[in-house]
């Protein structure tokens, strides 16, 4: 997924250079970015939801495959399946659970909710990766994904954080988001523990990047296309 | 009728029971769930899984579904004795999770009739996406069946609506037609919000066929068909699901496509791909091919099945050299061998002619390269290069006497023989001039006494004569005694490579080289040797005997003696191209050198091997090669000479 064009420099410059930046920026068929160093370009929140959108679509894939793939690997026969209707850590942030509660929602309010859910997995994932990692006969497209799923949702913060800039300027809140401590879980010596933990884990990545995806479809549609996809 | 394989029923079940356990754990303080749990568990016991467990008669979920991600539905079975049983007396129960907690009852269905029958319908106020539910199916109490998702995993959209299709164009042959499908979104999807994307997949066929064609999927609501024939009939299907997702929902209706008659004019048949065509004329122009192939390159086919045994023409290293074990031999013909080209040789044809093969002991004791090449001693000589094959042509730059002698690298045909500087130094010739090269390449400090003196004349009797393959013998004695030394002014072109023989037994020298025989030894004025050695040009492998020259400050009778030897000896001379550039910014004293009389060619045959150590030369002129050729000093390099050589 690119990820051009996620700098946004906030300097003063002369309309003209801001015009033709926009322009530029505009004027690619493909993502538009902007040039290296430049400042004061606006990639268009268009663009930028578009790219969010893409990044979620893709995370939602990515961690979908994981988890099928962890799912016929290790879990068959286990029966984590219904254990795993635990709990996620990100389930005490009050996210909306249905359309209606979707639509009734400030989309400043949605948007912030999202970054909280972004940033309740930066820690997760990037324990994941690291188990992923030492975990024994781990495919390797497993640890792949899990390195990608982590970047991109890095990138996916990143742009949301811009799109809250351009939506909501001005406005920082605190950096709230849910504290994750499923990491003794997934350090535990007893592998069936241990795989039920990543099993949770990932069921919960799945489940959390299907919302995120819904919700940017959602205010995509709504902010930059006026309810009208 | 099941939605999963008799196996994914099976896990379902071992899975209910497991389900309600492991969700009783997060529980927090729920006494009711280990009673279902036993139940659960009993039941699954019973419930057999395996295929067939339709005939147990149990009711079982067949499938939940959502189609929009707002509501859902579940649908069951009513085992087999439909009927028998009590009617109504199956239940269903739910629970979910909010917020983390399971509560604590289970509740019942609250629509069991808009679904249809056996089914229980979730409208969107008891529709909670990512929130996970369990579902039980009861019956007359009993909990027959029971299962746990969430709603964002069983989503299966509606199929869409309103296909139609336009025809885009035509071919040209009139067989062929491309077609544009459109539909609709399924209504209940809400597409223009953004809150369920889809993607679609079409599939079409002819009427009368039984497989369907599919296409990609698309996230548009249209799609173009390509290449469908006129004078068939076809039907199309469109189906959608979620995106991400990997079930589909059900098929459309098919849409009936009727293209529009083909034309009378359009080609009865469609002219099916000749293939034998193809083949048969195929094999026809390669056969063709080839033997015009053959034709034209037989010899270069002969070359290439029959290649010839190639002559050796290389030298290599005598083998007995090693194993008599003169490594520092072998060194120094590796040394040699470093920069030496053997293309050069490869094919040239008069390599193998050459035979210098003249026996003159008594050369030997001077030591001049040029003696040694035409004395008996270069058998050995030869031997020691290991140059066994008569077929090899030896040039000055490999000089038996090197082996045995100090290197003298400045012979060595290009420049960079610098190994074997020291040592050539010591015997170097005493013309100021030749100091100077040497001086140039390798500073010794055997050689910086000497040039300083323009008049030093070398006292060691080292060895390293520069090949001389000079004129008569009288040059190369008048020479000789001048010098007290190897270094006479014969010996100032160190080496001529030997650049050509001509069948007749000539040797083309190059570059020829005029009038060395007869030079006076270095006498050269202060002036003059600073002049030289502004003027030399360093190609460490040759001097310029028209560089010596320049230094040289010959008295005029001696010059006119070389003079005059040297037009004598203009036949012996091989002719140096350099004595053009050299003579060009020489003083008049250089002019006086035989060498600028005329345009010197690189090469001269040699007419005559007067034996034992003149050559005659035939004063052909050959053309002269480029200046930056000739920047070389008359010498010319393996490198150079492959460079002018064709």
């Amino acid at each position: 997924m690119d990820d051009k064009g996620w700098s946004l420099k906030g300097s003063l410059l002369p309309l003209l250079l801001l015009v033709s930046d926009l322009l530029l920026c505009q004027g690619v068929t493909s993502l538009p970015i902007c040039p290296t160093g430049a400042v004061n370009c606006q990639v268009s929140l268009r663009d930028l939801f578009d790219r969010a959108v893409i990044l979620s679509h893709y995370i939602h894939n990515l961690s979908s495959e994981m988890f099928n793939e962890f799912d016929k690997k290790y879990a068959q026969g286990r029966g984590f399946i219904t254990k795993a209707i635990n709990s996620c850590h990100t389930s005490s942030l009050s996210t909306p659970e249905d359309k209606e509660q979707a639509q009734q929602i400030h989309h400043e309010d949605l948007l912030n909710l999202i970054l909280r859910v972004l940033r309740s997995w930066n820690d997760p994932l990037y324990h994941l990766v690291s188990e992923v990692r030492r975990m024994q006969e781990a495919p390797d497209s497993m640890l792949s994904r899990a390195i990608e799923i982590e970047e991109q949702n890095r990138r996916l913060l990143e742009g949301m954080e811009k799109i809250v800039g351009q939506v909501h300027p001005g406005v920082r809140e605190n950096e709230v988001y849910s504290i994750w401590s499923g990491l003794p879980s997934l350090q535990m010596a007893d592998e069936d523990s241990r795989l039920f933990a990543f099993y949770n884990l990932l069921h919960c990545l799945r489940r959390d990047s299907h919302k995120i995806d819904n919700y940017l479809k959602l205010l995509k549609c709504r902010i930059v296309y006026d309810s009208n996809c | 009728m099941r939605a999963a394989g008799p196996t994914g029923m099976d896990l379902w079940q071992v899975l209910l029971t497991l389900a309600v356990a492991g969700s009783s754990n997060a529980v927090s303080g729920s006494e009711a769930t280990p009673a279902i749990l036993g139940r659960a568990s009993q039941s699954l016991q019973r419930v057999n899984p395996g295929p067939g467990t339709n005939s147990s008669g149990k009711p079982q979920f067949t499938k939940c579904r959502s189609p929009e991600l707002e509501t859902f539905s579940c649908h069951w079975t009513d085992g087999i004795n439909h009927g028998l049983k009590n009617p109504g007396s199956i239940q269903l129960f739910y629970i979910r999770r909010n917020t983390q907690e399971w509560t604590q009852e289970w509740k019942e269905c609250p629509d069991y009739v808009s679904a249809g029958e056996n089914s229980c319908y979730f409208n969107s106020s008891y529709t909670s996406i990512w929130i996970p539910y369990c579902i039980k199916l009861t019956s007359n109490g009993g909990m027959v069946d029971q299962k746990c998702f969430s709603v964002e995993e069983i989503v299966q959209p509606d199929p869409p609506i309103g296909l139609n299709w336009t025809l885009l164009n035509v071919s040209l042959t009139g067989i062929h037609a491309d077609i544009q499908v459109r539909w609709e979104p399924p209504p209940n999807a809400d597409v223009r919000k953004g809150w369920i994307v889809l993607e679609y997949e079409l599939q079409y066929k002819e009427v009368n066929e039984s497989q369907w064609k599919m296409m990609d999927p698309v996230r548009s609501t249209s799609v173009p068909v390509y290449s469908l024939r006129l004078d068939k009939e076809y039907e199309v299907r469109v189906r959608s699901r979620q995106r991400n997702s990997e079930k589909y929902g059900e098929f459309s209706e098919a849409l009936y496509v009727a293209l529009p008659q083909m034309s009378p004019f359009a080609c009865e048949e469609d002219f099916p791909f000749p293939w034998f065509l193809i083949i048969i004329f195929g094999i026809f122009g390669l056969t063709m091919i080839l033997f015009l192939f053959i034709f034209s390159k037989q010899q270069r086919i002969k070359m290439l099945i029959l290649p010839p045994v190639p002559v050796p023409k290389i030298k290599g290293i005598d083998p007995d050299l090693l194993k008599e074990g003169k490594l520092e031999e072998v060194n120094t013909i590796l040394a040699i061998h470093d920069n030496y080209k053997p293309e050069f040789y490869n094919d040239d044809s008069w390599v193998e002619f050459i035979e210098l093969d003249i026996d003159d002991p008594e050369e030997k004791t001077e030591g001049s390269d040029t003696d040694r090449l035409l004395s008996s001693d270069h058998e050995k000589s030869l031997n020691i290069l290991g140059a066994k094959d008569d077929d090899s042509g030896r040039t000055s730059c490999y000089e038996p006497d090197l082996l045995e002698t100090d290197f003298n690298a400045s012979d060595v045909c290009d420049s960079t023989s610098e190994v074997a500087q020291p040592q050539r130094l010591k015997g170097e010739v005493d013309l100021l001039c030749l100091d100077q090269k040497s001086q140039n390449n390798s500073p010794s400090a055997d050689t910086a006494p000497t040039t300083q003196q323009p008049s030093v004349i070398l006292a060691k009797e080292d060895k390293t004569r520069p090949l001389l393959i000079s004129g008569s013998e009288s040059t190369h004695q008048a020479a000789h005694p001048q010098l007290s030394n190897p270094s006479s002014l014969a010996n100032i072109d160190f080496y001529a490579q030997v650049s050509d023989i001509t069948p007749a037994g000539s040797v083309v020298l190059s570059p020829g080289q005029k009038n060395k025989a007869g030079m006076s030894p270095c006498d050269s004025p202060p002036e003059v040797v600073s002049l030289c050695q502004a003027n030399f040009i360093m190609d460490s492998a040759y001097f310029c005997e028209a560089d010596a020259k320049k230094c040289i400050t010959v008295a005029p009778p001696v010059e006119a003696e070389s003079r005059a030897e040297p037009s004598f000896n203009q036949e012996d001379i091989y002719i140096t191209t350099e004595s053009l550039t050299t003579t060009a910014g020489q003083s008049g004293t250089a002019e006086l050198a035989p060498s600028s009389e005329r345009p010197v060619p690189d090469y001269t045959s040699i007419h005559i091997v007067q034996s034992p150590r003149g050559l005659v030369l035939n004063a052909t002129a050959l053309p002269l090669p480029d200046k930056e050729f000739l920047s070389s000093c008359g010498y010319v390099s393996t490198d150079q000479l492959n460079k002018i050589m064709p």
